[in-house]
């Protein structure tokens, strides 16, 4: 009996070996925060973007100034972008694929890492909305993807290419209230918004006597509003047309009423780069890939026209 | 330094309510925390399963998924309580378990034949917990039920997440307009050292004047 040990008995402990070195690999590339090189083929919108990305625009070997931000994107071989990856239509990670991010934001993410590298190399590190600045001043991110709003406080601290994308904040209640029209009714009443976005300052602005409750991300704020802790939900217009689409139990109200001009977020007073952006956006709206991008990622959620790209410069603080 | 001036007003008001729901969560763990203990070294077998089924499921748990559960599903379930009180009593039944264990943790100290003296003179059950063993072991539990305080203290940031304004929330929005996330955020840290350093003194010198000296 001893001579002789069961098959089973001695495959075990290979199993187990086996296993746990797999656990392991599966544990390593789990646990790294960034999302190295996103692969546009593997999007799902990627087929209507596919000729976009073939056809790709790529800086002229001159444009890379020596000793320049670019060069050293380039030498390094990726473009790190600070994107979110839970934002649906601009930045939305596939939870069953993590390579798999998609949106408008970062569409031209890869587009801009194409212009430079010549490749959508891209490695993702998702800010907090707190942290933007942060990222950008100790050069942990090379560019911010986030609708990342424009104003004159942040330009202090970071600089502004574009605007690249314009929208603004839209009111949205339940289905079944008639009485709230637009930002005008929401006097006196409890108005749920993100944290950290725009409408925590913006709706003070219009309507000081509502009172704000923030929650951290979309979908928790939607909670609250289906289930009643406040009366609207201020939010980005796009944002709120497609969560409206997805559910019927809730409505947009009235127009948008404020217009939020989004910037790539680069270190502050890093001139040559931003000239380097602003010219790939123009170049990008000339082309028309950036109608293209908005079309197949946020155009899928609105029924509207394809809007003109926003002028570079056009805001104070870009 | 004007950023903290113009908006002092504002922050004030969010530390206050930091510091209420600490303080509120902090006695009610206190209370809910000593009959837990008090549950689970008591001789009925079901008290004892219940008690050690409550820690184990609240020290196993991790808080931000029961304030988030307490906020989005119990509406659900047809109760809906304001954001603040919400959040005072999970953080309440939450830090319970802590305390519990801190105090199960003092019992230790009290020794055998105290209890079988206090059985000897005829004390019921709850005499001998109420007068004997309880308040030894809360004499000897005060430092580790200051951490547990402290650590209550600065979970109270978690309420940020389900839309309380404290003063992680405060801060959060200050630096969405002034966008210095740095100096906001290294300014919030130092209110919440000082506060875990008065909970810390205050632990000492309680525990200086309450220590039974053997």
């Amino acid at each position: 009996m001893r001579v002789s040990r069961s098959p089973l008995r001695r495959a075990i402990p290979v199993a187990a070996v086996a296993l746990t070195a797999m656990l392991g690999l599966a544990a390593c590339s789990g646990g790294d925060a960034a999302v190295p090189g996103a692969d546009p083929t593997a999007s799902s919108a990627a087929s209507s973007l596919d000729e976009v990305y073939k056809n790709a625009v790529v800086a002229e070997a001159a444009d890379i100034l020596p000793d320049s931000t670019m060069a050293k994107i380039k030498e390094r071989g990726k473009l790190i972008v600070g994107e979110a990856l839970d934002a649906p239509l601009l930045s939305q990670q596939d939870p069953s694929n993590p390579d798999d991010v998609e949106g408008f934001d970062a569409d031209l993410a890869k587009l801009l890492a194409i212009y430079i590298l010549g490749e959508p190399n891209v490695e993702i590190i998702p800010p907090a909305s707190e942290t933007r600045e942060a990222l950008l001043q100790n050069g942990t991110v090379d560019v911010v993807f986030n609708t990342y709003t424009i104003t004159e406080e942040r330009a202090a601290q970071v600089s502004f290419a574009g605007p690249y994308l314009e929208s603004g904040l839209a009111v949205a209640v339940k289905s079944d209230n008639d009485d709230i029209k637009g930002i005008e009714d929401l006097a006196g009443k409890t108005v749920i918004v993100g944290a950290n976005t725009p409408a925590v300052t913006a709706v003070p602005e219009e309507q000081p006597t509502a009172t704000l409750v923030s929650f951290a991300t979309d979908p928790q704020a939607m909670q609250a509003l289906k289930q009643g802790r406040g009366d609207a939900y201020v939010q980005d217009f796009t944002l709120l047309a497609s969560n409206a689409a997805s559910d019927d139990s809730i409505k947009v109200v009235g127009q948008p009423f404020t217009t939020e001009a989004y910037g790539i977020g680069l270190k502050h007073d890093d001139d040559d780069f931003k000239t380097f952006i602003n010219d790939w956006l123009v170049k990008i709206q000339e082309d028309g890939t950036w109608a293209k991008v908005w079309d197949a990622t946020l155009g899928a959620a609105v029924e509207s026209e394809t809007p003109d790209a926003p002028k570079i410069g056009s805001v104070p603080g870009s | 330094m004007d950023i903290f001036v113009d908006s002092a007003g504002p922050l004030l008001a969010a530390l206050g309510t930091t510091v209420v729901m600490a303080v509120v969560a902090g006695i009610g763990s206190l209370i809910v925390g000593t009959l837990i203990a008090a549950a689970r070294i008591s001789p009925i077998p079901v008290l004892r399963g219940a008690a050690f089924a409550y820690v184990q499921f609240f020290v196993n748990v991790p808080l931000l998924v029961l304030l988030i559960l307490a906020v989005f599903a119990l509406p659900d379930a047809g109760i809906l309580m304001p954001l603040a009180p919400t959040t005072v009593v999970v953080l309440t039944l939450y830090e319970a378990a802590y305390v519990a264990e801190a105090i199960r943790s003092g019992v230790n100290t009290v020794g055998n034949g105290q209890i079988e003296a206090s059985r000897a003179l005829g004390f019921t059950l709850g005499q001998t917990l109420s007068l004997v063993v309880l308040p030894q072991s809360l004499r000897a539990a005060v430092q580790p039920i200051g951490n547990v305080m402290i650590a209550l203290t600065m979970n109270t940031a978690l309420a940020a997440a389900v839309g309380v304004v404290e003063l992680t929330s405060a801060a959060n929005k200050l630096n969405l307009v002034e966008a210095q996330p740095i100096l906001i955020f290294t300014a919030a840290g130092l209110v919440y050292m000082l506060l875990a350093l008065i909970i810390g003194l205050s632990a000492g010198r309680i525990e200086r004047k309450v220590a039974i000296v053997r």
